[in-house]
């Protein structure tokens, strides 16, 4: 893809407008469970106009604009000022390791989902990740300002090695309100990032986990002796490899995949684990969809 | 077995050199191989003993050798290997089609299609067909010339390995309108592959064998085969239409045609003739087998038109029941006689039928008369702008300056060498009086006295004719020769050959085509003229003329004062049946020949060298790994969603 190239096309784009972010525990401080009540009615902050429908609050209509145009507008006010939804992108190497185009496919998803949320007036703040917790963009107000986070989504490159312990450590520091955490990552991590991630349940946070994955990340395709080199930490192996040790090697992959998927479960939160080889419209539209992410 | 494009050991050193090659990377392509991961926690369950195989040992031994045989294959395919004996160079055959007239006969009706709505095959279909047959059973470096063998034989094609080519130039090939000279097709081929570098193949005559008899009898060919096409279809046709201009009356025209049955089987048939779209008369006839019948009818006509001459019922060979001619019209002479004595002069024009003569007095001279004019003793105001004959003009104002007046002449001493004396030799014309003219150098002096000339023709600066007789031809000296109609009638004819011009019509085949002459002219007067102006070449033994037209059309033959026009709208009709000889070969190669030929291989080696990279491909390479791919993604996803 090159860089002038949009994540997203507008016909895809115009599917995703009937999605919506679901999370299912009640934060404290925020409208809880769904997003159905998302306007007060009452307003802190505008936020847009839209036509007046029955059994709008006749308090929010725009009477100066029907004094002038004698048509009824509505005027919407935002009142979820928090953050409520966090999206943290893994950016580490191993995520453009191999053939798998896995971080187009992360960057691809992360805009899918902030376009869905801003649609329905969520707020997102988009997060990317390696070693450390870099700078993220807060995305919200209205499908209007979707292009900047694109733009920004665009820009992210992905290097260095992942380090969850100290990315969750940094992430519970940075964001003390609770909310809905998606991860998308390969979680191809050396270390353990089970823990990590438990404690960021424990926390308090809800985690929506996306393991994104290319097909020799789960099925090796190669033979014989190989020179095996971590993208992350450049680390060598020498190996004879075969049809056996293949199996045992999905086997030792799909074991780490049900063991995060056990643990978002286990938490109330929710797992999907998609292949690159998968189109973006499945994923959206089935992966996430299925495992009650979005609706 | 044989190697066209290699030797033995060019294709060992190729195949040594690939399959060392393919070794060699095959041994690369199984090293150590070096990946980048995302991490090697998953690597570390898989891990198998250090013991590493060594790199030289060859771990898939069935992929090397489905690679060495694709090689291989591929190899034999680009050496052409060759089943069957070593012959040396390829083979030269030619092929000759049988495109004669009679090919656009319906074949028999058990060779016809069994769907009553597609049109019944033409001969030239199974001919087409038997050739098409012969040339797929050909080796592929045997070389064919497509010959087209009518009346003459016309290479469509020169010596071609290509058989897509040949093949469109048979497709493309179609009936003509001659007679099949076999002979001189055979001869010609026997030629044509004396001076062809290549081996001598087959000479191949496709065509059910119906020739035209000549004087020379076909050659004997030794590699003669033959494709026959069958043709027993009973026909009647045409064989010749003439016309001929009564000799009692111009305006009538007397129609003879001549029908033969081909077949085997007496047939009644109806002649009929139609002028202008209307019918001018039938005839029935009982045509015997294989016999002429003679049919003949009168025409009344002035006008020009078609002539239509049908024979019914039609047969499988429409082409010959059917002639059409093109009558001209009848084109007489009007002859203006000025005279104030026209009795002595009516005798003259009132014999023939083809002159109409208008007698008027001098005084009533019209200078804006057409056609001929006879001034008697008379001279106009205006000189004539047509043909004119002067009657012993006046002294003054003659055309031609006189000298002297003779009373008794001598006899008459005529210059038979020119047309207008042709055939007068008396000596005992003796005029009353003669007048005796000073006849320039390009004048001709037809009839002379001791004084100078009496009887002069000149053509005009302007491109008329005159004669001038210094004599009256109906004076008491004159009367009562014979010599007098005669020269009468030879002056018309000078000054208006085309009013006398005896007219044949005849409708006959294209061809080579015959013609009986009157008389013996000279070769320069004889002009053979198609209809689009074009001379044709033409030989004369004798009193007969022949020329050739391979194409239907009319040809004018004029010699002298006789023109004949040969309508060339029928199809030249075979004579004899062709004897195939004993020893030539019939039908397509048999499987004998077939094997004898050498048969190339590389067709089949190609595919089985692809067939070999593929499985190498499928069961051994990345296809492998593409199928592997999505199969493990499914079963992983299912065992998840469990």
């Amino acid at each position: 893809m090159t860089a002038s190239e949009p994540l997203l096309d507008r016909h895809f784009l115009e599917r995703l407008e009937r999605l919506t972010i679901h999370w299912q525990r009640s934060f404290s401080g925020l409208v809880g469970g769904h997003n159905a009540s998302r306007f007060s009615g009452g307003g802190q902050e505008f936020l847009d106009h839209r036509n007046f429908h029955h059994g709008d609050d006749l308090r929010a209509v725009n009477w100066r604009a029907y004094l002038r145009l004698d048509k009824l507008f509505l005027k919407m006010f935002q009142i979820e000022p928090r953050v409520p939804v966090h999206l943290l992108l893994d950016t580490s190497a191993s995520m453009t390791a191999g053939t798998g185009s896995k971080f187009e496919m992360a960057r691809k998803v992360a805009a899918s989902l902030c376009y869905v949320g801003l649609v329905r007036l969520d707020t997102i703040a988009v997060q990317p990740f390696s070693s450390t917790l870099g700078e993220g963009k807060v995305a919200g107000g209205g499908r209007h300002r979707f292009q900047p986070v694109m733009e920004y989504l665009q820009k992210i490159e992905a290097n260095g090695a992942s380090n969850f312990d100290l990315v969750v450590r940094e992430f519970i520091h940075s964001t003390p309100q609770r909310g809905l955490v998606i991860i998308l990552s390969d979680f191809m991590d050396d270390r353990d990032c089970l823990r990590p991630l438990q404690y960021l349940s424990d926390y308090g946070h809800e985690l929506l986990l996306m393991q994104i994955y290319a097909e020799e990340d789960r099925t090796p395709p190669w033979n014989g002796e190989l020179e095996l080199v971590d993208a992350e930490t450049h680390a060598e192996v020498r190996l004879q490899f075969d049809d056996q040790a293949r199996e045992q090697y999905t086997k030792a992959f799909d074991e780490y995949s049900a063991a995060l998927q056990q643990l978002a479960v286990r938490n109330g939160g929710r797992f999907a684990c998609v292949s690159t080889a998968t189109s973006l419209e499945d994923v959206i539209f089935d992966s996430l969809v299925r495992t009650r992410g979005i609706a | 077995m044989s190697f066209l494009n290699l030797t033995l050991g060019q294709f060992l050193t190729l195949f040594v050199a690939a399959g060392g090659v393919a070794f060699v990377l095959y041994l690369l392509d199984r090293s150590r191989r070096k990946v980048v991961v995302p991490t090697l926690r998953f690597w570390t369950a898989a891990e198998q003993p250090t013991a590493v195989v060594r790199r030289k040992t060859v771990s898939q031994p069935w992929s090397l050798l489905l690679q060495l045989l694709g090689i291989f294959f591929l190899l034999l395919a680009i050496a052409q290997l060759r089943w069957g004996a070593f012959a040396g160079k390829p083979r030269d055959h030619i092929l000759l089609l049988d495109t004669s007239a009679w090919m656009n006969a319906r074949a028999p009706n058990a060779t016809a299609p069994k769907l009553s709505n597609q049109p019944r095959r033409s001969l030239m279909d199974l001919a087409r067909r038997q050739a098409a047959l012969y040339l797929r059973e050909l080796p592929g470096s045997d070389r064919v010339m497509l010959v087209r063998v009518d009346a003459l034989a016309t290479p469509a094609t020169p010596f071609l390995s290509d058989k897509i080519a040949l093949l469109q130039a048979i497709t493309d090939s179609k009936p003509g309108s001659t007679a099949l000279d076999l002979g001189q097709a055979l001869a010609f081929a026997k030629r044509t592959q004396q001076l062809s570098p290549n081996r001598a193949g087959d000479i191949v005559y496709a065509g059910p064998g119906r020739i035209i008899q000549t004087d020379e009898a076909v050659p004997t060919v030794r590699n003669l085969r033959v494709l026959p096409v069958p043709d027993a279809i009973a026909n009647c046709g045409i064989r010749h239409v003439g016309l001929r201009r009564s000799r009692d009356d111009s305006t009538v025209w007397e129609v003879y045609a001549s029908v033969r049955n081909y077949g085997t089987q007496p047939k009644i048939e109806t002649i009929a003739i139609g002028f202008g779209g209307a019918p001018a008369g039938a005839q029935q006839l009982t045509l015997p087998p294989n016999a002429d019948r003679e049919a003949t009818f009168t025409l009344r006509t002035h006008a020009a038109g078609l002539l239509d001459v049908r024979l019914s019922p039609t047969d499988d060979f429409p082409d010959d029941n059917r002639a059409t001619l093109e009558i001209p019209a009848v084109n007489g002479l009007t002859v203006t006689v000025y005279s104030d004595a026209p009795d002595a002069l009516r005798p003259f024009f009132g014999a023939n039928s083809r002159v109409s003569a208008i007698f008027k007095p001098t005084a009533a001279f019209n200078p804006e008369t057409t056609g001929l004019v006879i001034l008697d003793h008379f001279r106009p105001a205006t000189m004539p702008k047509i043909d004119s004959v002067w009657i012993d003009p006046p002294t003054i104002g003659s055309p031609v300056p006189i000298r002297t007046h003779v009373d008794k002449p001598e006899a008459l001493r005529w210059s038979s060498d020119q047309p207008i004396a042709a055939g007068l030799r008396t000596k005992d014309a003796r005029p009353d009086s003669a007048t005796v003219f000073e006849a320039a150098p390009s004048d001709l002096k037809i009839a002379e006295i001791g004084q100078g000339p009496v009887l002069v023709a000149r053509r005009t600066d302007d491109g008329h004719r005159l004669v001038v007789l210094g004599f009256h031809p109906a004076s008491a000296g004159m009367r009562y020769q014979l010599a007098t109609p005669l020269l009468i009638g030879n002056i018309l004819r000078w000054l208006a050959p085309d009013a006398f011009r005896s007219l044949d019509l005849s409708a006959s085949s294209a061809g080579t085509v015959n013609a009986e002459l009157d008389a013996a002219p000279q070769p320069d007067s004889i002009h053979v003229i198609r209809a689009d102006g074009q001379q044709l070449p033409f030989t004369l033994n004798g009193r007969s003329l022949h020329f050739f037209s391979g194409t239907p059309g009319i040809v004018r033959v004029i010699a002298g004062s006789h023109e004949s026009v040969y309508s060339l709208s029928l199809p030249g009709m075979w004579t004899t049946r062709w004897t195939i000889p004993a020893n030539a070969r019939r039908g397509p190669p048999a499987l004998r020949e077939k094997l004898d030929n050498p048969r190339d291989l590389w067709q089949f080696l190609a595919l089985l060298g692809a067939a070999c990279f593929l499985a190498e491909w499928m069961i051994f390479g990345r296809m492998n790994r593409l199928l592997r791919r999505p199969i493990a993604a499914v079963s992983g996803r299912l065992k998840k969603a469990s």
